[in-house]
């Protein structure tokens, strides 16, 4: 018989593990750098093009917690206490040059109207920036910052001169990373070193972007959504910062994703954890929020799938927010704006892919996830696809324009956490995109328009029984053709026409049975820790993970030439 | 006994005695249980309030009231707008006395409790007579026990009013909090003030009203029945009996030793099969025995002579958790594929680093090299060869118990080790591992349970489960403790986590998109008021407001209307009182010998005004009808009420969290939540019953204390037939039943598909071999349990795989 060890006290926990590691991540006691390896045998990545090399794994330093958290004495892990919400490392990147932008598959000269025209209270003012040099800057300096949501700033010594001295066409790329936000120049000799890193006090940032229209080698316009709700405006070259929805005086509840919408200065979008998408404009003030309910009875709210509080046609447009959407009450975990800048595709908790017409304030269409919450979602680079990764280990490729599931993608051994398209290898018949996940695994994916149309083959006869027909082409061309005319529905005959929206709107689950199933081309378990972002650049791969990893792969050097 | 009791909270014993989950402080215990069972009355369910019994009531109610300020407990914060007790049992939270390492017991039993078709199939399962429903039949049962069921009942009502005051339980809470400055927040302190302040609800054997011999699944329905039965909301189940029967029916949980929460599971689900299907047989013997006359007839009192007749009444387990799994075996040589079916109770899958469940059951129906040593016997060809094997599941569960083996045996240490590997769960999940044939392959399920794991190793630790409520959100249930979480609570259990909590049994039922999608638009407007509820109960347990207390409210509305179905019924004439424990004493020197020919009538027979003539019955039953019809317009009518007030009191609540929240916003310090102080003394006069409550505490004082002092009296007997019964039991499924048995299950057992195996347990060999016998081996008790009698022919399903 065994001889057992006595029982050890009912709740330990292992010396590893520190304060705060909301994760399981050990949490150093102070502050440390960002080291850079060069892996030798690498972590090759085969595809029929060539050979993905990895160029590097940077990892980020994750910063000691804050001297007023309070160590946790207490680390029962049955605490009932909510933790707050963390996040892995996630990038945004941005480069001044053309030629490292992605390719266009849209037809020039089709351009959307800007989010909220005609309503003359959105309006620009006439001294809007026709100087790009004299873009406007937030107001305070984060370097001298008194606040208490802003721990502390740390610039590197030589970072005046790295600044100068750069290659103006390389890459800029911001990490987040437990309480820290860093600025990386990717194209720099010494990459690992940060130019700037943001300590926060205690809010985590859990999403941020990049203006790529007001991008310039003297200006970027970077939004932040933190774990706290608040949302951080800021602007590395003069490090001067503003704070939006101070306190979550809008909101309160964590920003998910954030994004500026596309072709606009100063609005971007925020999805928060508990459904809500907000427009902020970056240079208005905050103001308490109160529900707008003109234009809408009471009774028509409720049955829109989308519950808007402040419309942005709202005529009060002097403060924050621009507008407010009531999506659900599950928590939205991503969205993503179509290539033709007029729809916008969010994925929830719950499971559901909501498809949105923007512009006009409505939701096209709900799909559903296998089973679990969809985690994230990307546009084909062309606008005619969807995919999406979450809790069932897959993707789902959805086709924008027929409003239905084409194939799903099977390959993953946990969550999916990131998609994204490589537009640098899709062209109008193929496409390729790649996912990572908490699996740890980086996997590639192509698939070809006729592939994804062709059932599998032992079902092809249970097809007819297929009872989610969706109108096709005619749901989307209605929404597209009355366009511009108004949103309000109030008269009868419109309310009528909304009953039947609803019905369209939301599409059953389709069985296993009839949809198609795709392999993945590479699947590789690319490091220890679960992966988080995934992205692709003109001449490389990148992924982050959540304990701060970069990993960097160079593409197939005859495939570059090819495109 | 008074003194007793208060010499043990004087000395501090019941200061440790709760708090010992999982240590074995069982002498402690002992001198806390004993006060308590020298109260006891023989019934069913026997309410005690030992504050009660140790305090004279009048000096109760105000005198103390404001040593300590009275908490609001979460829980019963959750429970503010229940409104009136449901018939079902949906709406009862019970906490479960650990007595020592019983977690892996308790948490499991919670998480059948709370799966709503074993609930009801446990309670219905000896069908009663036709027209019976559970309420008239528990309350017969409360009759078959208690000859004084009315004064029962009215006691029951009076003294859960009594529960809920804050005068009571502050009686119960001996010890000054000032005299020992302990961590409230700690779990155990919480247990503690719950085994003190809460009800407690006694089981006892009740299995003869059930017409059945005592077995583990007998006892079961006894703590299922006394929980639905019972008055109170909350309290705390003590499942003595439960673990009596266990241990002396299976050696290998005799031991106080740590028991792992899966095999119980297994075990439980596979006896209590058994123990219906035996009792089956052996009604089907009576049926025989007793040709259908008159004084048959006159037996319908007891149930399950016509109830259980057909034989889909004792199939409820194998329909709710049984599964079938296909093993498709290629021969390499002849390419002959042979099918096999295997029913499963559960699946146990191996983990993966960084994986979810779904990659773990894909993995589970990968294909699978048979070779050297693990060759294939392939009939076609005659002899050993290499082939290729996989498992799908032909037939979807509806309840899926997905077992992850996070204890692994390692060749180096020579035992079991923790994996703590990150493996994530769905809320929601289909099985992409069916067989092209299956029924319904895209079946969805929904999480309802975790039972959690904590603790670095196989030997030791502790278990808790969570638990997805019908209609109050999840729960934790930590032994004796029963606290509300947030639905991403769940989500801290994937492994990763520091702690060493991890997830180890996951219960799916089955569900329906629109059902899924109905929760979540309710979700919606819950989580709002949830949320700021929950964060609430982070930063301080006793809530600074108190709306109604869960149970004051519950017992204020419902007295009126809601106990009608149980006392008057109980008081209905035609039913004369029993004999007083007929169960106990005279079925023990019978059952041996009756074990042979009829069961149940023996201890009917010397009642002879337990079988009412006919129309005796039928009126009864109209009678019944008739309430339940005015019952149900009441109801409504309450119902509707209830709405209301629900809304008005959401509101009020809301405001005043709001309001609190703000004014807390300026002084507590974010980081310190977990430390600062749970009470708010300046609304705890609020939380005080009203006085009238307190008053009926003192008036159905009496007649307690008087059973009280009977109850000393055939606590003797019953006592004493507690040692022959012991040996009596396990002996009885040996000889007689079980040859019957045997035949009789496994046409009913197997589906159509199943010829091929005329020995179900063979095909487990190949598959099992592979693994180095983990769990058998560390536990090699397990093989003994198996010898004797029923060996469970459904075991949960694992294999490991040789590449």
């Amino acid at each position: 018989m065994f001889v057992l060890p006595p029982p050890p006290p009912r709740y330990t926990i292992p010396v590893a593990y520190a304060a705060g590691a909301a994760n399981g991540m050990a949490v150093p006691v102070v502050e440390t750098n960002n080291t850079i390896t060069h892996p030798e045998r690498g972590c090759p990545l085969q595809v029929g093009e060539g050979t993905y090399i990895l160029q590097d794994d940077l990892l980020l330093a994750t910063p000691p917690p804050h001297p007023s958290e309070a160590p946790i004495i207490n680390p029962n892990p049955l605490a009932t206490l909510p933790t707050p919400p963390t996040t892995g490392v996630k990038l945004s990147l941005v480069t001044l040059d053309p030629r490292k932008m992605p390719p266009t598959f849209l037809k020039p000269g089709v351009t959307a109207p800007q989010f909220g025209d005609g309503n003359p209270a959105l309006a620009a003012p006439p001294v809007a920036a026709k100087d790009a040099s004299k873009r406007r800057k937030p107001k305070n300096n984060i370097i001298k910052s008194s606040s208490s949501f802003v721990s502390r700033v740390i610039t590197h010594e030589t970072s005046a001169k790295r600044l100068g001295d750069r290659d103006a066409n390389g890459v800029f790329a911001f990490a987040n990373i437990n309480r820290a936000f860093q600025w990386l120049d990717l194209s720099s000799p010494t990459k690992e070193e940060h130019l700037t890193k943001v300590l926060f006090t205690k809010a985590h940032m859990l999403c941020h972007d990049v203006n790529e229209l007001t991008k310039t080698s003297s200006h970027l316009d970077i939004v932040m959504g933190s774990s706290a709700g608040d949302i951080i405006w800021y602007e590395p070259m003069s490090q001067k910062y503003a704070r939006i929805n101070k306190n979550g005086v809008i909101n309160s509840s964590p920003v998910t994703h954030i994004k500026w919408l596309p072709g606009s200065e100063n609005l971007f979008i925020a999805s928060h954890a508990n459904g809500v998408l907000i427009v902020y404009d970056k240079e208005k003030e905050d103001a308490l929020f109160t529900p707008d309910v003109n234009g809408h009875s009471e009774q028509e709210v409720r049955r829109l799938p989308l519950d808007i509080l402040k419309s942005v046609n709202s005529k009060n447009q002097k403060t924050n927010p621009v507008s407010f959407w009531k999506m659900a009450n599950q928590k939205i975990s991503s969205f993503s704006f179509s290539p033709d800048q007029r729809h916008l595709a969010v994925v929830l908790e719950d499971g559901s892919l909501r498809l949105m017409d923007y512009l006009k304030e409505e939701v096209l269409d709900i799909f559903r996830s296998y089973y679990g919450g969809l985690i994230c979602v990307c546009w084909s680079p062309d606008g005619k696809y969807i995919v999406t990764g979450g809790q069932d280990d897959l993707l789902t490729i959805w086709s924008f324009p027929e409003r239905k599931v084409v194939a799903r993608c099977q390959g993953h051994n946990s969550w999916v956490s990131s998609v994204a398209f490589d537009p640098w290898r899709c062209d109008q018949k193929t496409y390729r995109f790649g996912s990572v996940g908490d699996d740890c695994r980086l996997l590639l994916w192509d698939f070809s328009v006729g592939m994804l149309h062709r059932p599998r083959a032992h079902q092809a006869s249970t097809r007819n029984r297929s009872s989610i027909v969706v109108p096709n082409s005619q749901t989307a061309n209605r929404h597209r053709a009355d366009s511009g005319d108004n949103r309000v529905r109030s008269d009868s005959n419109q309310t009528d026409k909304l009953y039947g929206d609803i019905e369209q709107t939301s599409h059953p689950v389709e069985p296993r049975s009839r949809t198609a199933l795709l392999p993945p081309i590479m699947s590789k378990i690319v490091g220890e820790d679960p992966i988080c972002w995934l992205g692709f650049q003109k001449d490389c791969i990148m992924t982050s993970s959540l304990e701060g990893h970069i990993r960097t792969w160079d593409r197939p050097s005859d495939s570059v030439v090819k495109s | 006994m008074k003194s007793l009791f208060s010499k043990g909270s004087k000395n501090g014993v019941s200061d440790n005695t709760s708090l010992l989950p999982c240590s074995l402080n069982l002498v402690a215990q002992q001198m806390l249980r004993a006060p308590r069972e020298t109260i006891q009355i023989g019934t069913a369910t026997n309410w005690h309030f030992f504050a009660q019994a140790a305090n004279p009531p009048a000096t109760a109610p105000p005198v103390k009231k404001d040593l300590q300020v009275p908490q609001i407990s979460p829980l019963e914060k959750r429970l503010q707008d229940m409104g009136s007790i449901r018939g079902d049992g949906s709406d009862k939270f019970y906490g479960m006395e650990n007595y020592g390492n019983t977690c892996y017991c308790n948490s499991i039993l919670q998480c059948l409790y709370y799966s709503v078709p074993f609930r009801e199939a446990v309670i219905n399962y000896p069908q009663r007579t036709p027209m019976d429903n559970l309420e008239a039949a528990l309350a017969k049962n409360l009759r078959y026990q208690n000859p004084n069921a009315h004064l029962e009942a009215e006691a029951l009502a009076a003294k859960q009013k009594a529960s809920s005051p804050p005068s009571a339980r502050q009686a119960g809470v001996p010890p000054n909090p000032n005299q020992k400055p302990e961590d409230k927040d700690s779990p155990e302190y919480k247990k503690k003030v719950a085994l003190q302040t809460l009800p407690i609800l006694e089981t006892k054997n009740n299995a003869t009203s059930y017409g059945m011999s005592e077995s583990l699944f007998t006892s079961l329905k006894d703590i299922f029945e006394s929980v639905v039965a019972s008055q109170a909301r909350i309290g705390i189940v003590r499942p003595q009996q439960f673990l009596d029967v266990l241990r002396r029916e299976h050696e290998m949980f005799r031991t106080a030793m740590h028991q792992d929460a899966h095999e119980f599971l297994n075990l439980l689900l596979n006896e209590v099969v058994a123990n219906v299907e035996m009792e089956a047989t052996k009604q089907s013997f009576i049926e025989k025995a007793l040709p259908p006359t008159e004084s048959a007839d006159s037996l319908g009192m007891m149930p399950s002579s016509t109830g259980s007749k057909s034989p889909n009444t004792t199939r409820w387990v194998h329909e709710l958790f049984e599964g079938t799994l296909t093993s498709e075996t290629k021969c390499l040589t002849c390419e002959k594929v042979s099918q096999r079916d295997e029913v499963f109770l559960d699946l146990s899958v191996d983990l993966e680093q960084h994986s979810s469940v779904t990659s773990c059951l894909r993995k589970f129906s990968a294909e699978e090299m048979l070779c050297e040593r693990n060759k294939f016997h392939c009939d076609n060809c005659g002899g050993l060869q290499e082939a290729e094997k996989r498992m799908k599941i032909k037939r979807l569960p509806r309840v899926l118990a997905l077992h992850l083996k996070r204890f692994k045996y390692t060749e180096d240490l020579q035992r079991l080790q923790k994996l703590f590997h990150r493996v994530v769960y769905p809320y929601h999940l289909r099985l992409f591992n069916t067989t092209d044939d299956a029924e319904d392959p895209d079946r969805l399920y929904e999480l309802y349970a975790v039972v959690v794991h904590i603790g670095g190793g196989p030997y030791h630790g502790h278990y808790v489960a969570i638990i997805k409520t019908e209609d109050r959100g999840w729960l934790l249930f930590d032994d004796e403790l029963v606290e509300p979480v947030d639905k991403s609570y769940v989500r801290n259990f994937f492994g990763d986590r520091p702690g060493l909590a991890c997830a180890y049994v996951l219960f799916y039922q089955e569900t329906t998109p629109e059902a899924v999608m109905r929760e979540q638009a309710q979700e919606n407007q819950a989580s709002t008021a949830a949320a700021a509820e929950t964060s609430e109960a982070g930063k301080s347990n006793g809530s600074p407001f108190s709306p109604p207390l869960a149970h004051a409210q519950s017992a204020s509305q419902v007295s009126p209307e809601n106990t009608i179905p149980f006392s008057p019924l109980s008081r209905i004439p035609t039913a004369p009182p029993l004999s007083t424990y007929p169960e106990e004493p005279v079925p023990h020197p019978t059952s041996p010998q009756s074990a042979q020919p009829p069961l149940p009538p023996i201890p009917d027979e010397p009642a002879p005004p337990l079988s009412p003539k006919k129309s005796d019955h039928q009126l009864r039953k109209e009678r019944r009808a008739m309430e339940k019809e005015k019952d149900k317009n009441e109801k409504n009518r309450l119902k509707e009420q209830e709405l209301h007030n629900r809304e008005m009191q959401r509101r009020e609540a809301e405001e005043l969290k709001r309001a609190i929240e703000a004014s807390r916003a300026d002084t507590v310090d974010f980081a310190a939540e977990n430390g600062s102080p749970r009470k708010s003394s300046s609304f705890g006069f609020l939380k005080r019953g009203s006085r009238s409550l307190s008053h009926r505490l003192s008036k159905d004082k009496e007649p307690r204390a008087s059973t009280s002092d009977l109850s000393t009296v055939p606590l003797l007997p019953e006592l004493v037939p507690e040692a022959p019964l012991k040996e009596a039991e396990p002996a009885q499924p040996v000889t007689k039943p079980v040859q019957p048995t045997k035949p009789l299950q496994s046409p009913v057992s197997s589906p159509r598909n199943f010829p091929p195996i005329s020995n179900p347990k063979q095909p487990k060999q190949p598959i099992r071999t592979p693994e180095p016998l983990a769990k058998d081996l560390a536990k090699d008790q397990h093989t003994n349990h198996t010898k004797p009698g029923h060996t469970p022919r459904w075991r949960s399903f694992s294999f490991k795989k040789v590449a």
